[in-house]
């Protein structure tokens, strides 16, 4: 049987994170999101694997290349527009040969190898459930047992039936898949309202619960996902990192190669830190961080809770939590960032993060003593001069030069 | 180049060298041919044109334990079957594949007619004489070929390379004998591997990845004989060596598409990492590492070729301003015939294969005068790598594609890195002065990643290709800096869509060149860096008045440049010394558009091989 990962869209949502790569690649706790669901789905019968790409596709060639790494047939198959769900699906179709059944995945979301596995199982068409606090965000899944009664997509808040939502992973029969191929020539470009249609029509789709699913939609399930996936973490320190006398490190860590902790930094994990980076003197690292490779970071600095991207710069005496510093950002000296429970309204809904510091897009560049309030975000390539009380939301390119 | 692939001891020969065949491809021929030794006579098989012509003729052969296979790039005689390799002796009982020139052809030939006048050759190639030369040694050893001891052979094969002057990689099978295939190497790439059951050599260290994990690399004036079992290597001297095999840097999926539609795109979007393993380990904040320098010249040399030698020349204007110490560039086969004098200098050759003959020859001349040497290399198990006295590998992984992209960034991070440490032995670049780089490098390949996915860009891009349909020549112009990228986007374009393009320096406009432009010819000016910047857009000004239609490719910061130009490229923001890297980028993917649009094979352009082994 075959698997389709649907990796084309792009995640707006997640601001400059997503300027040069799509949401699938972004980085948590060492390796992009797609890396994860690969490497759950490795763990299951399944074999061959269809990527369809899109938005910045190139960096998910590069990176997956002919699947050398991974115990997986991966072919890609690139969507010829940004069509939706089907589309892409249609654009993945092709390389389905006689199957009786495909897997359908999105690339943005990661479930466990388990529930995949018992989803295997089912006989017939299979959707995996899971329970979530803001069910009106997704398609909400009536059940009759375990079968599905209906779904609706984004229903009105009010209008809520069930805490049920689908989480996108589908196991279709080619028939069904036939019909949705059909819907979307006569214009339906949403999977599941499509298979909406074919269940009042009388279509069973089997259930499986899972309580191991998580949903990557705005910045902040960044940290969430992290916090999550660092429990994975063993603690492994590569042979070719120089850990310095007088530093502590605690718990699970991974410090990859090329990696140098200089003296007097402590470190307690859960913490992923990758290949190539330096840290310290004196640095002090704490709790769900990771740190992806080429990162440095200075003399005396704090990190805490935090998703830290590719060669970021941060130097002395910064204090960092709770926060999302995208590639390439430089932080100078004395950086501080607040982090506190933060309410944010995005497209009227209301979004209650409990905790939340700083979110950079790309290249971002904080002078000293820059003090950011929680929840400050920021686009890409945003320069913020020294001393600013930054607070808010800054675009791509702004400049923050006088006080806010 | 040619390119030569042999196997022994496995008994899917026919695929496995078609496999091999394939790999090399991208070294660019124009035919190719294979040999399977089997019962009675040799089979061989030749077509001129693509492997597609060659494949449906060995669909149905016979099972064979041994064969040997070639792609031709025509030097010697015109590619016709003929022509195409393997050659034969007379009586098709030798064949042979012959990467290099053998420069003593004309005597040889004469040699062979006057020995046995009954040889008759076939071709117009230099390669068919070695296959005459054998056959005339084993008739004279009056030793029976079907069965004769190894070591009886091996001295008539070595009597035959004593006779051959110049470059060649050799491969030969002999009719009843399906247990070896005799080698030699010299001036030209080999490489030779053996697990205990099955033979391979190979021109290319990409032909043999996947299929074996460990290899021996051939020193120059190595010969011998790969059996079922084993691989002998002697020396020129004739002794055994005791060769240590090497494990393979690369792995499979490096010299393949993985999804891209051609090797230069995925080339062109690799440059990324290629700028992080090529600094890795080797830039800090305090100090440039691991790699040294052998000798703290007062003068430099510097030898390359093609896209090396506009790397080479980037490194020139590094190395002046960062260290103060004067630099002569040469063209790598200019140097090796010139007559280098004055003090004793740095002789720094850079190479994207290591192989490149003219790059070779020109260190080996610098040697012999008693010049250290420091080679800037991709493939560290290459020649030129070994034979320098210090090899700064630039870490870019298998290049594929004939014009060469990802290998040019990382030839220029050598020359910046080598600039950057001679300057700080000469005490004129500072501790602060690194410091600064150093932030902005660590930004560099991010900012890569953002203009490679930049929709904007891509748009402009579409644009910019706008200006060249139907367009014959095109100019590339720059200064200082920008110079070097105006000629590498020029050699792009030339390259991979046939256009003819040049790539002058600003200044140079008025004396010339200006007389060319007419209207709606196509103009790209690469910004530079300080006052010269201004100069240039006086340039693109003096162009664009004339009719010209000027693309103009400058960093986000730049305001002055939309009042003087048709079209704008931006991109990023980054160290002066590292802006050309950025608009690089953009003239590489011009190219790239424009050759597509023109229905030009990127990968392999007409005429033009992957590395250049033969002068």
């Amino acid at each position: 049987m075959q698997a389709i990962i649907l990796a084309g869209g792009r995640g707006k949502r997640l601001g400059g994170l997503t300027d040069s790569r799509s949401k699938v690649m972004l980085p948590v706790a060492g390796k992009p999101m797609l890396e994860w669901l690969l490497n759950e789905l490795e763990q299951t019968k399944i074999k061959d694997v269809v990527i369809v790409y899109y938005y910045a596709g190139e960096r998910i060639l590069t990176h997956f290349g002919s699947g050398r790494k991974f115990d997986l047939n991966i072919t890609f198959s690139k969507q010829e527009s940004d069509r939706g769900t089907v589309g892409s699906l249609i654009s993945g179709h092709s390389f389905i040969e006689n199957d009786d059944r495909v897997l359908i995945l999105n690339g943005d979301n990661i479930v466990d190898s388990k529930s995949i596995n018992s989803l295997l199982k089912v006989k017939g068409n299979g959707l995996i459930v899971s329970e979530h606090n803001t069910p009106y965000n997704f398609g909400v899944v009536e059940l009759r047992g375990s079968v599905v009664k209906s779904i609706t997509e984004k229903p009105d808040k009010n209008q809520i039936r069930s805490r049920i939502v689908s989480t996108g992973v589908w196991l279709l029969n080619k028939d069904v898949f036939e019909k949705i191929k059909l819907d979307f020539e006569e214009g339906q470009t949403e999977l599941s309202t499509s298979i909406s249609k074919q269940i009042k029509d009388g279509l069973k789709i089997e259930t499986v619960r899972t309580n191991n699913w998580h949903d990557v939609d705005h910045p902040w399930d960044l940290n969430t996902l992290n916090r999550y996936l660092l429990k994975k973490t063993e603690r492994n320190i590569s042979k070719d990192a120089e850990i310095a006398d007088f530093s502590t490190i605690e718990g699970d860590v991974h410090i990859g190669k090329g990696t140098i902790i200089h003296t007097g930094c402590v470190i307690q994990g859960p913490v992923h830190i990758g290949d190539d980076c330096e840290i310290g003197p004196l640095a002090v690292i704490t709790g769900s961080t990771s740190i992806s490779s080429g990162c440095r970071i200075g003399p005396y600095t704090r990190i805490r809770s935090s998703l830290i991207m590719r060669d970021v710069q941060i130097d002395s005496n910064c204090s960092i939590h709770h926060s999302i510093i995208g590639p390439a950002t430089s932080l100078k000296s004395n950086v501080e960032v607040d982090a506190s429970t933060v309410d944010k309204i995005v497209r009227n809904t209301h979004y209650h993060i409990r905790r939340l510091g700083l979110v950079t897009g790309e290249a971002c560049m904080l002078e000293q003593g820059v003090v950011c309030a929680p929840g400050t975000m920021l686009g890409s390539q945003v320069y913020v001069s020294r001393r600013i009380n930054l607070e808010g939301e800054h675009d791509t390119g702004s400049k923050v030069i006088g006080g806010t | 180049m040619c390119g030569i692939f042999g196997v022994t001891g496995d008994s899917s020969t026919t695929e496995l060298l078609i496999r091999g065949l394939k790999r090399m491809e991208y070294r660019g021929y124009d035919s190719s041919g294979i040999c399977l030794v089997n019962g009675k006579k040799l089979i061989r098989k030749r077509a001129v044109g693509p492997l597609s012509n060659l494949e449906p003729l060995v669909e149905d052969l016979p099972e064979s334990e041994c064969g040997i296979a070639h792609t031709r790039w025509a030097t010697h005689g015109a590619p016709t079957k003929e022509n195409a390799h393997p050659h034969f002796s007379t009586d098709s009982k030798i064949a042979v594949v012959h990467n290099g020139i053998i420069e003593n052809e004309v005597e040889l030939k004469k040699k062979i007619k006057s020995l046995d006048e009954g040889i008759k050759f076939e071709s117009e190639t230099d390669s068919e004489l070695v296959a005459h030369l054998l056959s005339i040694e084993l008739k004279n050893s009056e030793i029976d070929i079907k069965i004769a001891k190894e070591e009886d052979i091996l001295s008539c094969w070595k009597s035959v390379l004593d006779k051959l002057e110049g470059s060649f990689a050799l491969a030969v099978v002999i009719n009843g004998r399906k247990d070896f295939i005799l080698f030699a190497r010299k001036f030209a790439p080999l490489i030779i591997s053996h697990d205990g059951e099955r033979g391979i050599l190979a021109s290319d260290v990409s032909c043999v990845v996947g299929l074996t994990e460990n290899v021996f690399y051939l020193n120059e004036g190595d010969w011998g004989i790969l059996t079922n079992s084993e691989a002998q290597i002697f020396n020129v001297d004739g002794d055994l060596v005791e060769a240590e095999p090497k494990k393979l840097e690369w792995e499979l999926g490096e010299a393949e598409l993985g999804g891209y539609p051609t090797f230069m795109l995925k080339e062109i979007y690799e440059q990324p990492r290629v700028v992080r393993d090529c600094l890795r380990g080797r830039l800090s904040r305090e100090k440039i590492k691991g790699f040294s320098i052998p000798f703290n010249p007062r003068l430099l040399r510097i030898v390359g070729c093609g896209t090396a030698y506009n790397a080479g020349l980037l490194a020139r204007y590094y190395i002046e301003q960062l260290s103060k110490i004067p630099v002569i560039l040469d063209h790598a086969h200019e140097f090796r015939y010139g007559a280098p004098s004055g003090p004793k200098s740095l002789v720094i050759g850079i190479s994207q294969s290591g192989e490149t003959a003219d790059t070779l020859a020109a260190i080996e001349a610098a040697q012999e005068r008693g010049y250290p040497t420091l080679g800037i290399v991709n493939v560290e198990s290459s020649t030129i790598a070994r034979n320098v006295d210090s090899l700064l590998g630039i870490r870019a992984g298998p290049e594929i594609g004939v014009a060469s992209t990802k290998a040019f960034t990382g030839q220029v991070l050598g020359g910046l890195l080598v600039a950057m440490k001679l300057g700080q032995l000469s005490k004129t670049f500072h501790r602060e002065d690194l410091s600064y780089f150093d932030r902005h490098a660590r930004m560099l390949p991010t900012s890569m990643e953002r203009m490679l996915n930049d929709q904007n860009i891509k748009t402009k891009l579409w644009e910019a290709q706008q200006y060249f349909v139907g367009k014959n020549h095109a100019f590339f112009l720059g200064r200082n800096t920008s110079y070097p990228i105006a000629l590498e986007g020029a050699l792009k374009l030339k390259e991979i869509s046939y256009i003819h393009a040049e790539g002058y320096a600003g200044g140079e406009l008025k004396h010339g060149p200006l007389a060319l432009v007419e209207e709606g010819t196509p103009i790209v000016v690469i910004a530079s860096e300080g006052s010269s910047h201004k100069k240039l857009l006086g340039n693109a000004r003096e162009v664009a008045s004339r009719g010209a239609k000027v693309i103009f490719i400058t960093h986000q910061e730049d305001e002055l440049a939309e009042s003087h130009a048709d079209l704008v490229i931006k991109v990023p923001r980054t160290h002066d010394l590292l802006q050309p890297l950025l608009y690089n980028i953009i003239c590489q993917l011009l190219s790239l558009n424009i050759a597509e649009e023109r229905g030009c094979n990127v990968d392999r352009p007409r005429n033009l091989a992957k590395s250049v082994t033969v002068e």
